[in-house]
C-alpha cells in the first residue's frame, strides 16, 4: 500500500498542501486535521497539490466539501493543481470542476491567488 | 448440639477447678499444723489449673498479630506486679515458719491469701502461655509445633516432679528439667520470623515493648523468689506451680530479652526492608491491574500514583506517544503540536513540566528515545541552562525518567520528581523501571482490547447495514413488455453504498436511478434509506430528471453532514417513443450503445449535497436522447470502474465501453454477464474494495 503523507509549505501568504498516497477513508482524518488546523490559524488560502496523489475516495473528497463553505466565508479559497489524469477524472465526474479552480500546475494557482489579493 | 456440648465442657471445666480450688484450700486448712504435706493436696493443686488451663484452651482466641500479643503480656506483667507490690505494702499479717524444709502458716489469713495468689498468679501464668502460643506460631513452620510441645511436656514434667516434694526442698530431677527447659527456650526463642517483616515504626515499638516485659517479669522473678514471704505464699500452696510460674517468668524473660537484640539489630535495615516490601506489593498490585483494568484513564492514573508513592517522590508524571493514543476514541481530536501527550500527572501541571523541559539544554524524552536507557538527574540546578531558565520553581531538585517500551518502539516516558539533590538512587531507579515494563505491557494490553471491541463494533454495524441496503433494493425487477432489465449487485465489505431502483411513473413512463452514498456503515445505509422514499415519492411528481434532482438535492442538503454526498443518475425512458431523459449528479455517466455508436451520455452535474439549490441548479443539466429499437443503457457505479488488478491497475472506463461495444447486441442478461467477467477477469480474483452495482436496459421498441 502506498502510505498516505501531507506537508504543508508556506508561499507568498499561500498555504501549499501536498498530499501523497492514498487518501481513503482511513487516512481521510488527518488531511482533515490538517485543514482544520489552518483554519484555525486563519490561513485561508489553501492550494492543494495533488502531484502525489495515488487513489482518492469519497471520504476524501468529503474533506474538500467539509471546509470549503467556511473558507470562501472568510474570502479564501481552496484551489486544486496538479493532478494526474485519473485523479482528475473522479473530481470531474463528481463536479469539482464547477466549484473548485483546478489547475495544471501550482504556479498558476499561486498567481491566481496573488491576483486576488 | 455442638454449642451446648462446647458450653457445657467450659461450665463444666470452671466447675472442676473451683471445686478443686476450694479442695485444696480446705486441705491447707485442716492440715495447717501439719509437718508434711499430704501427696493428695499437691494431685488436688494441680488438678485446679489443669482444669483451668482447659477453661482458657476453650475460651481462647487466637490473635495473629504478634506486637499487640506483646502489648497484653505487658499489661498482665504491669497488673501482676501492681497486685504483688500492693500486697506487701498493704501490711497484711501472713507470714510463714519454717520447719526442717517445710512451711507453717501462722494464721489461717495466711492460707487464704497464698490461695488466692496461687490461684491469680497461677492463672495468669496459663494466660501467658497462650499469649506465648500465639506469638510463637506466627508464620508457622513444621517445626513450630514441636518445639512448642516440647516446651509444654518439659513444663508438665517440671510441674509432675515436683509433687509431693517438701516446699523448700529440691529435687534433682526438677532441677535437670527446668535446666532444660531454659536452654530449650533460648534456643527456639532465636526463630522470630515476626520481627523482620515489621514496619519500621513498630520495629521501634517492638523495642520498647519487648524491653518493658524483659523488666517487668524480671521484677516479678524477683519479687517471687523462694527467699521472700510473697514468694513464700505459692511454695506453700504448691511447688509445683511455683516452678511452673517461675519458668513462665523466665520463658519471657529470655524471649524479650532475645526479641529486644534482634529487633535492635533489624532497625538498621528496617528503612530498606520497608520500602522492598512496599515495592513487592505495588508491583503485585500493577499486575494485578494489568489484568483487571479496562479502563485507560484508571490505569494511567494508578501507574502515577504508585511511581509517586514507592519512590516517595514528590511529582509524577506520565507522557504517551500520540499516534499510539491516536486509536483510542477519546484523544482522537489533540492537536498535533508534539509528538507526546501528557496523558497523567500528579502535584505537577502541565505547564510546569513544559517549563522543566524548555530550562533544560536537552528535552528530556530526545535523551530516552536516544538512549533507549532511563535517566537520572540528581541535581537539576547543574543541568539548567540559565539562559534558558524561566524560572522553574524550586519544586525539582532531583529527577529520574524510565522508558515505556512496546514492541521495541518507546512509545512513552514515566517520570518523578524530588524537592531535594540526590533524591534518587539506583533502587528507585529500577523500580521505576519495573513500574514503566508493566505500565507499557498494561498500556499496550488496554489499547489491544479497546481495538477489538472497536473492531467488533464495526463488524457488527457493517453487518446491519448491510443487511439493510440489501433490503432498501429493489427484491424484483419489473417485467414489462418493451424493455429488457438485468440488475447485478455485489456488496463489499469495506465501503459500499450504492442504491438503484425502478418505478412505472406512469403508462408509458420508466424512471431508473441509480447512485453511490458516500460513507459506509449505518450512515450511508440511512442516507440510502432516505434516497429510497425520495425517489418513490418525488418521481411522479417530478417528471423532469433535473427537476426531480434539484427537488432531492434541497431535501438530501438538509440532513446530510457536510463532509457527505450522493452521486445519482436519473433518467427516465419513454417506452412508447424510446425518448430518454437523463440528469447526473456527480455519479458515473451512463452509456448509450446503438447501431451507429457506443458512447457515455455525461450531462454536466455536481453530487446531491455539494451545493445549495441556486448551484446545483446551475451546473445540473439534462439531457434527451432519442433511443432506438434494440438499443442497449449500462448503469453502473464506480465499483466497476475502481476494480483494480494485482498491480493497482483500473478496470477503467475505456475497457468498459469496450465491453459494451462488443456485447451490446447480445441479450440484457449476456451482455450482464460479460461485463462481470471482464471485471472479474481484470481482477483475477483480487476482492472487490467498493460494491458492484451494474443495470442493464435493451429496449425492444413498441
Amino acid at each position: 500500500m502506498n502510505e498516505f503523507k501531507i506537508k504543508i509549505r508556506e508561499q507568498s501568504n499561500v498555504q501549499i498542501v501536498d498530499l501523497k498516497g492514498y487518501l481513503d477513508a482511513h487516512t481521510a482524518p488527518e488531511f482533515e486535521q490538517t485543514m482544520q488546523k489552518l483554519i484555525n490559524e486563519k490561513k485561508y488560502n489553501i492550494l492543494v497539490n495533488c502531484k502525489n496523489l495515488s487513489y482518492i475516495s469519497s471520504a476524501g473528497l468529503g474533506v474538500f466539501m467539509a471546509y470549503i463553505e467556511e473558507i470562501r466565508k472568510y474570502k479564501g479559497d481552496i484551489k486544486l493543481a496538479n493532478m494526474p489524469p485519473k485523479i482528475y477524472n473522479v473530481f470531474d465526474i463528481l463536479g469539482f470542476p464547477l466549484i473548485y479552480e483546478i489547475y495544471n500546475n501550482e504556479e498558476e494557482a499561486l498567481n491566481k491567488f496573488l491576483k486576488k489579493s | 448440639m455442638i454449642n451446648i456440648q462446647k458450653n457445657l465442657g467450659k461450665v463444666l471445666n470452671l466447675v472442676f477447678a473451683l471445686t478443686f480450688f476450694i479442695i485444696g484450700l480446705l486441705i491447707d486448712i485442716i492440715g495447717k499444723n501439719f509437718e508434711t504435706q499430704p501427696i493428695y493436696k499437691d494431685i488436688f493443686k494441680i488438678l485446679t489449673f489443669l482444669f483451668f488451663y482447659f477453661y482458657i484452651k476453650i475460651n481462647w482466641k487466637r490473635e495473629s498479630v504478634p506486637l499487640r500479643r506483646l502489648i497484653a503480656i505487658l499489661i498482665m506483667g504491669v497488673i501482676l506486679i501492681t497486685i504483688t507490690l500492693a500486697l506487701s505494702i498493704l501490711s497484711i499479717n501472713f507470714e510463714f515458719q519454717e520447719k526442717s524444709n517445710n512451711l507453717i502458716p501462722v494464721n489461717f489469713l495466711t492460707i487464704l491469701i497464698s490461695n488466692f495468689v496461687t490461684l491469680i498468679i497461677g492463672v495468669s501464668s496459663l494466660i501467658l502461655l497462650f499469649a506465648i502460643k500465639d506469638i510463637f506460631y506466627y508464620k508457622q513452620k513444621k517445626h513450630t509445633a514441636r518445639n512448642f510441645l516440647i516446651l509444654n511436656l518439659l513444663l508438665l514434667a517440671t510441674v509432675i516432679s515436683s509433687i509431693n516434694i517438701d516446699p523448700l526442698d529440691s529435687r534433682l530431677i526438677t532441677n535437670i528439667l527446668f535446666g532444660l527447659f531454659i536452654f530449650s527456650s533460648f534456643v527456639f526463642s532465636f526463630k522470630m520470623p515476626w520481627i523482620v517483616y515489621l514496619t519500621k515504626k513498630d520495629k521501634v515499638l517492638t523495642i520498647l515493648f519487648t524491653f518493658l516485659v524483659m523488666i517487668s517479669f524480671s521484677v516479678l522473678s524477683l519479687l517471687y523468689q523462694n527467699s521472700t514471704q510473697i514468694g513464700k505464699l505459692i511454695l506453700y500452696s504448691s511447688p509445683g506451680i511455683y516452678n511452673f510460674t517461675k519458668e513462665i517468668f523466665a520463658f519471657l524473660i529470655i524471649y524479650s530479652a532475645i526479641a529486644f537484640l534482634s529487633t535492635i539489630f533489624h532497625l538498621p535495615t528496617a528503612d530498606a526492608f520497608d520500602k522492598k516490601m512496599s515495592e513487592i506489593s505495588s508491583l503485585h498490585n500493577m499486575s494485578k491491574l494489568i489484568t483487571q483494568v479496562l479502563d485507560f484513564d484508571e490505569l494511567v492514573s494508578t501507574v502515577t500514583k504508585t511511581t509517586l508513592e514507592v519512590c516517595e517522590a514528590e511529582s509524577s508524571w506520565l507522557e504517551i506517544n500520540k499516534t499510539f493514543l491516536k486509536s483510542n476514541n477519546k484523544y482522537r481530536n489533540l492537536e498535533y503540536d508534539t509528538n507526546f501527550y501528557v496523558i497523567s500527572h500528579l502535584n505537577i501541571s502541565t505547564q510546569e513540566i513544559a517549563l522543566i523541559n524548555e530550562s533544560l539544554k536537552t528535552h528530556l524524552r530526545d535523551r530516552i528515545i536516544l538512549d533507549k536507557k532511563p535517566i537520572i538527574i540528581q541535581d537539576f540546578k547543574l543541568e539548567r541552562n540559565q539562559s534558558l531558565d524561566k524560572g522553574v520553581n524550586n519544586k525539582v531538585s532531583s529527577l529520574i525518567a524510565v522508558p515505556l517500551i512496546a514492541r521495541n518502539e518507546i512509545f512513552g516516558v514515566l517520570y518523578a520528581t524530588k524537592d531535594i539533590e540526590y533524591g534518587f538512587d539506583q533502587e528507585d531507579l529500577d523500580i521505576a523501571s519495573a513500574f514503566a515494563d508493566q505500565a507499557a505491557v498494561a498500556i499496550e494490553n488496554s489499547k489491544l482490547i479497546e481495538k477489538s471491541i472497536e473492531r467488533e463494533r464495526l463488524v457488527r454495524e457493517m453487518s446491519l447495514a448491510q443487511g439493510m441496503q440489501q433490503k432498501l433494493l429493489p427484491q424484483r425487477i419489473p417485467e414489462i413488455k418493451s424493455i429488457e432489465i438485468e440488475a447485478f449487485f455485489s456488496p463489499a465489505f469495506e465501503v459500499g453504498g450504492d442504491y438503484y431502483d425502478f418505478l412505472m411513473i406512469d403508462e408509458n413512463n420508466l424512471a431508473i436511478v441509480i447512485g453511490d452514498v458516500s460513507g459506509k456503515g449505518i450512515s450511508a445505509a440511512f442516507y440510502m434509506s432516505e434516497m429510497k422514499g425520495i425517489f418513490q415519492s418525488l418521481c411522479k411528481i417530478f417528471p423532469s430528471p433535473k427537476d426531480f434532482l434539484v427537488k432531492a438535492n434541497e431535501v438530501i442538503s438538509g440532513s446530510i453532514d457536510k463532509k457527505s454526498f450522493i452521486s445519482l443518475v436519473y433518467a427516465t425512458l419513454n417506452l412508447e417513443t424510446g425518448k430518454l431523459r437523463v440528469a447526473r449528479a456527480g455519479h458515473c455517466p451512463i452509456i448509450h450503445a446503438s447501431e451507429n455508436e457506443t458512447k457515455y451520455v455525461r450531462p454536466n452535474g455536481i453530487g446531491l449535497g455539494m451545493g445549495n439549490s441556486k448551484l446545483f441548479k446551475k451546473f445540473v443539466d439534462e439531457i434527451e436522447i432519442q433511443i432506438s429499437k434494440n438499443d442497449v443503457l449500462v448503469f453502473y457505479t464506480d465499483g466497476i470502474i475502481e476494480a483494480h488488478s494485482k498491480n493497482g491497475e483500473e478496470y477503467g472506463y475505456t475497457r468498459l465501453l469496450e465491453t459494451v461495444r462488443q456485447n451490446w447486441q447480445k441479450s440484457a442478461i449476456e451482455i450482464r454477464d460479460e461485463i462481470i467477467s471482464s471485471v472479474n477477469n481484470h481482477t483475477n480474483e483480487e476482492p472487490p474494495f467498493d460494491d458492484i452495482t451494474l443495470i442493464i436496459l435493451k429496449w425492444f421498441g413498441k
